[in-house]
């Protein structure tokens, strides 16, 4: 009790002193810091969760072997869902799609890897033209003008009783290699 | 330190310090004032989680109950994020309750704190309505029905009910303005008007200061400063109070029941426990007297713990001194109670399974049914699933005949007959009529 009062101030107000103080501030301190980790911790995680979840890719069929021609890009239009966090949209790519000699198809991204611009196919020059910034590439995708620094993405493709197909996956422009986003 | 005492020269922080720490508590630091401040603990709370759920959450019919199953399901410690807000606001309506008794117990809201206690009053009423407007937002079943309950019990009002409830409802109909109002209502106007008149009741508790103990003496025994033992205690039970809030939040899930059906009749919805005792007493009370308890009686209740500072004129603190004030208090409370436990009472009451059909479920387990028919996923496919007979075969006789001898009501069957008395035939046919779509 003689410590409680030993703060006793000129206006008759007392504060405990010395241990008793540090221990009450103490206290005070562990509980708010207890409290605040408990919060700061699962908020933390509940942000940034999705930021940290990789898309669920699948194989897409883009069209049949036999309906390409040979040596000649096409654009293969499809559409697929997409789960956009809890909602679920149709939407609709397209990709480049050759057929090589040898019956095997490569299948390009369609966005230009300067800075992701839709590029087209140009029939007269046999060239992929970006009309963004002036990229080109050659039928095997590499680059022959332009700013574009690699040469466009390849998308993982496989051929099954005759269909094409594809697994789409977007790449960071601007690198000289290519990144998965 | 260093970086305090910058802006402490600056800024002349020491002297703010002093005017939050140092206020006076007559009488001491005690236990039973905490609960002003876990209230308020609760009320951050409550701001916290809600503006995180609001990262996900959306307010639109067609959106609202996948949003909230995606932080349910697929958000890291989204359970534990919508947990947290949904005990708090029981835990809110626990502590403003214990602050409003302790408040009255000691006879703090007499002069000069009446203004403080009428704020008081009204900061309770908001949190009311937050949660009444916080119920609808998940859409699902027990969202929508319970507030379908409330928004008619506005109806009855006299004269204005109808128009108002149509105002609240935003319509004819409970749909999309009426959530989208219920949400801004929820996390906009109600936040805002609930942080001004904390501000005022906490403006009003440093101008008159503490009541402190009921007795002068005890009180001039000497004034003990806010900081640190007063602060010590209020951490201890902030600390508590989250500490069983996340282990509920952890360990009672709170699950969504179906999306809103609007067409879906049949669903029984539950009102919060806070409200139970006004439901309970709206069972009992009819026809033409009906508006006298949703609306007469609330509204006398209302203001009468609104104007309790000028009904009850006495001057003197000491409870015991007062046993006028304390009976009337312990009335109310005694109704209020009675009619909770009333409820809770019939809510266990009711019958959540006939027993005739967990008899039926039992036979279909002995008889080995499970071998060639399905129920939700479980079983032979030899047989047809089962999983929601009850709708497809409604009729009780089909399935008697069917037991007997299959082969009388679907030629060709294989199923063999089962030797069953009428008792087991019965409560098996009561099984297969519950398999439905939406059990009764
Ligand atoms: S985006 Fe294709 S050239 Fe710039």
């Amino acid at each position: 009790m003689s410590e409680q009062q030993g703060g006793l101030e000129e206006g008759g107000d007392y504060t405990p002193v010395g241990s008793r103080r540090t221990f009450f501030g103490w206290v005070t301190k562990v509980a708010a810091g207890l409290v605040g980790l408990g919060l700061a911790i699962p908020l933390a995680g509940y942000v940034i969760s999705p930021a940290l979840k990789r898309r669920v890719q699948s194989w897409v069929e883009v069209g049949r072997v036999d309906s390409l021609p040979e040596g000649e890009p096409s654009q293969l239009e499809y559409v697929t869902i997409v789960r956009d966090g809890y909602l679920e949209a149709k939407t609709q790519k397209a990709v480049w799609a050759v057929k090589q000699p040898d019956g095997a198809v490569t299948v390009f991204a369609p966005l230009c890897t300067h800075l992701g611009c839709g590029y087209h196919w140009d029939t007269t020059d046999r060239q992929f033209k970006c009309p963004c910034h002036g990229s080109v590439y050659d039928v095997t995708g590499a680059v022959l003008a332009g700013p574009a620094p690699r040469a466009l993405d390849r998308l993982p493709t496989k051929i099954e009783l005759g269909r094409v197909l594809v697994m789409y996956k977007e790449f960071k422009s601007g690198l000289s290699k290519s990144v998965e986003l | 330190m260093r970086i305090y005492e910058w802006f402490d020269r600056r800024l002349n922080l020491t002297s703010v310090e002093r005017t939050l720490l140092d206020e006076p508590i007559p009488g001491g630091a005690s236990w039973i004032y905490v609960f002003g401040s876990a209230t308020l603990f609760l009320f951050l709370l409550q701001a916290i989680t809600g503006m995180f759920l609001a990262i996900y959450y959306a307010p639109t019919p067609d959106h609202a109950y996948d949003s909230i199953q995606f932080i349910e399901e697929q958000v890291a410690f989204g359970a534990f994020v919508r947990g947290l807000h949904h005990w708090g606001a029981s835990g809110m309506v626990v502590a403003i309750g214990l602050h409003m008794l302790q408040t009255f117990l000691y006879g703090a809201y007499k002069s000069p704190r009446e203004v403080m206690w009428m704020v008081g009053v009204v900061l309770f009423l908001i949190v009311m309505a937050f949660a009444f407007t916080g119920y609808l937002l998940p859409w699902d079943q027990t969202a929508y029905w319970a507030t379908q309950i409330g928004l008619n019990m506005v109806g009855t009002v006299p004269l204005v009910g109808e128009f108002l409830m149509k105002v609240m409802r935003g319509g004819e109909l409970l749909g999309a303005l009426t959530l989208s109002r219920f949400f801004a209502v929820h996390v906009l106007f109600l936040p805002a008007i609930l942080v001004t008149m904390i501000a005022a009741h906490l403006f009003i508790l440093r101008r008159v200061g503490p009541a402190g103990p009921w007795t002068d003496e005890r009180a001039s025994l000497g004034r003990e400063t806010f900081y640190p033992r007063q602060v010590y205690m209020d951490a201890v039970v902030m600390l508590a109070v989250f500490a069983i809030l996340a282990s509920l939040a952890l360990l009672v899930p709170f699950p969504l029941t179906d999306k809103a059906n609007p067409s879906d009749t049949s669903f029984v919805p539950v009102p919060e426990w806070y409200f139970l005792f006004y439901y309970e007493l709206l069972k009992y009370v009819h026809g033409p007297l009906e508006p006298l308890a949703t609306w007469v009686l609330p509204m006398v209740v209302i203001l009468g713990l609104f104007f309790w500072p000028f009904i009850d004129r006495n001057p003197v603190r000491n409870p015991i001194k007062r046993p006028a004030a304390l009976v009337s208090g312990l009335l109310f409370l005694l109704v209020v109670f009675s009619l909770l436990g009333l409820s809770i009472k019939n809510l266990y009451a009711v019958p959540r399974v006939d027993p005739a059909l967990a008899r039926g479920q039992a036979l279909y387990q002995q008889f080995g049914c499970i071998g060639c028919h399905r129920i939700h996923g479980e079983g032979g496919a030899v047989g047809p699933d089962l999983s929601y007979i009850g709708d497809t075969r409604p009729d009780r006789e089909w399935h008697l005949k069917h037991f007997r001898d299959p082969q009388s009501v679907s030629p060709g069957s294989f199923m063999p007959k089962f030797p069953l008395d009428e008792k087991q035939l019965n409560d098996l046919a009561s099984y297969m009529l519950s398999l439905k779509r939406t059990p009764s």
